[in-house]
């Protein structure tokens, strides 16, 4: 079914079953439980066949170790390249993409993305800030905005669908036990942000004379999730043709700026690496940005002195907060500004009742995939002791599984710099960009009280 | 097509959602989302009032898409 298909042929009636094939969220969970699946099959059998698939570039302090890594082991990154290439290039296809268009445009990102991730893993990376996620943010900035690809590449630079396969592979590494415990603190904390942040904007903007419909759009930029929360309110409340673009290319803006920012802020305060996660989770305002940055500030952990904690507790924090604490709750604000758009701003125009069902139409199924793939690891390591699990289970299925994940990310991060064109935003005036900005100020000042003082505990302690 | 369907705004000839035409027509929104984001839901843009809302809106303006 081509992309035309979906507009012409019953999409006034709800996608419906549809949706499994034709929304990458889904295919992010096919993939991601795929992997998940057949690394427990063959970890069953006693195979590590995963583990060679799933190589990556070891730590390095000379480029004769890393040139002899790469001769020894160039048929898995050729194996993993093309496994790669495969699965993506299926659900893709599916989704629309053209194969003729994907498969050099992914060669691309695979090929730079090994260089990227061995620069990483040089031994003096840390000294000179060359993190794997800011690395690969800044040369796809360079080459997108001063350099220039033929936009047909974009096809390969699917910077949401590698983020959703990576959060999903992130599960099979999260204990399903934590994301209950944590969970609700998250939740709690992010609402709290959610809520304020969003009526910030909301108020700054209407007090600047902006009109409703963009002011729920861009506070929803900003309390939510970005420009997947910015676009979906836009549907809801029935936005002009031009109030998407500009929220969506605020966020941008702010989105990469805070993936500097907030890590660097952090360091500077030496905050325990799930605090910082925390933080980056109630203060970042896209998952793919987020995830830079809260990789970023996790590779500090062990390297920087005075950083407490561990890599795992970035993410983890990072992931409950914006994942489970903000993200999952698009759908009901989207349904509250529905009822609001169509019962008080204008109840005539578009004749649409908003339904409850709405709340799981734009449900990030994504999710769904992350807490599976926790449930399935946390089942199948139900009866190993520690020892055990560390022994058998870490090396053979975990570890393997966390190596794809971080493929994943790079991919992703790479795509983020290699598909953010500056030129190619939206204009937008100084009033929509203030009221952002207001409730950017708020959101990274109530998360820091929030993360670092009131529940610091907490994100410090996190899988301890 | 069920009758209560149509008018709205997902079989008018004015309306588009598929991805790869939401992608092109929206700047950014590769950037960080995608056309084919579960939270898109079935929304589109209206080409005749400029707007971009749900599939299932309506409007005294609905021509019926040619199959």
């Amino acid at each position: 079914m081509s992309a035309s298909d979906i507009a012409v042929r019953g999409s006034g009636s709800r996608i419906g079953w549809r949706e499994l094939w034709l929304k990458e969220d889904w295919w992010a969970i096919w993939l991601g439980l795929g992997i998940v699946l057949i690394g427990w099959i063959l970890f069953a059998h006693g195979s590590d066949s995963l583990k060679w698939l799933a190589v990556t570039p070891g730590k390095w302090t000379s480029l004769d170790q890393l040139g002899q890594h790469f001769a020894a082991n160039f048929p898995r990154y050729l194996a993993q390249g093309a496994v790669w290439l495969v699965l993506f290039g299926v659900a893709l296809s599916v989704l629309g993409t053209r194969l003729s268009a994907f498969v050099p445009s992914f060669i691309f990102l695979y090929v730079v993305s090994v260089a990227i991730f061995a620069v990483g893993q040089w031994a003096e990376a840390n000294y000179y800030n060359l993190e794997p996620p800011l690395v690969a943010l800044l040369l796809g900035l360079v080459i997108s905005n001063l350099i220039g690809l033929p936009r047909w590449m974009d096809a390969g630079f699917r910077v949401e669908f590698y983020v959703k396969l990576g959060i999903v592979l992130l599960g099979a590494t999260l204990p399903f036990s934590l994301i209950v415990w944590a969970g609700p603190v998250a939740i709690l904390q992010a609402s709290i942000v959610s809520i304020v942040t969003f009526l910030v904007i909301f108020w700054v903007a209407r007090y600047l004379g902006l009109d409703r419909r963009l002011a729920a759009t861009l506070g929803a930029g900003g309390a939510v999730c970005g420009v997947s929360a910015s676009i979906a309110i836009a549907g809801a409340v029935g936005a002009k043709k031009e109030h998407a673009p500009i929220a969506i290319a605020i966020v941008i803006l702010w989105a990469i700026v805070m993936i500097f920012a907030l890590p660097l802020a952090a360091r500077l305060l030496h905050l325990p690496t799930g605090v910082a996660g925390a933080w980056i989770g109630t203060s970042e305002f896209a998952d793919a940005a987020g995830f830079a940055a809260a990789q970023t500030y996790g590779s500090y952990a062990g390297t920087v002195p005075g950083i407490e904690g561990t890599a795992d507790q970035a993410v983890w924090a990072f992931t409950l907060m914006k994942v489970v604490g903000r993200d999952v709750w698009i759908g009901v604000w989207a349904l509250v500004l529905a009822i609001i758009a169509t019962t008080r701003w204008e109840p005539a125009e578009f004749g649409r009742k908003p339904d409850a069902a709405e709340i799981w139409w734009r449900f990030p199924k994504f999710v769904l995939g992350f807490v599976a793939a926790s449930l399935i690891v946390s089942w199948i390591a139900r009866d190993f002791s520690l020892a055990d699990y560390n022994k058998l289970i870490a090396p053979t299925l975990v570890g393997p599984i966390k190596d794809l994940r971080s493929w994943a990310f790079i991919f992703c991060f790479f795509s983020i710099g290699l598909t953010t064109r500056f030129r190619g935003l939206a204009q937008f005036g100084p009033r929509p960009f203030a009221a952002f900005s207001a409730g950017v100020v708020v959101n990274v000042a109530l998360g820091f009280v929030l993360s670092v003082i009131l529940f610091a505990g907490h994100w410090s302690s996190l899988a301890r | 097509m069920k009758p209560a369907e149509t008018g709205r705004c997902g079989f008018c000839r004015h309306f588009r959602n598929d991805p790869v035409f939401l992608e092109a027509a929206i700047p950014g929104l590769t950037s960080f989302s995608s056309g084919t984001a579960s939270v898109m839901a079935d929304d589109g843009l209206c080409l005749r009032h400029d707007r971009y809302l749900s599939a299932r809106a309506c409007c005294a303006d609905f021509e019926a898409a040619r199959d």
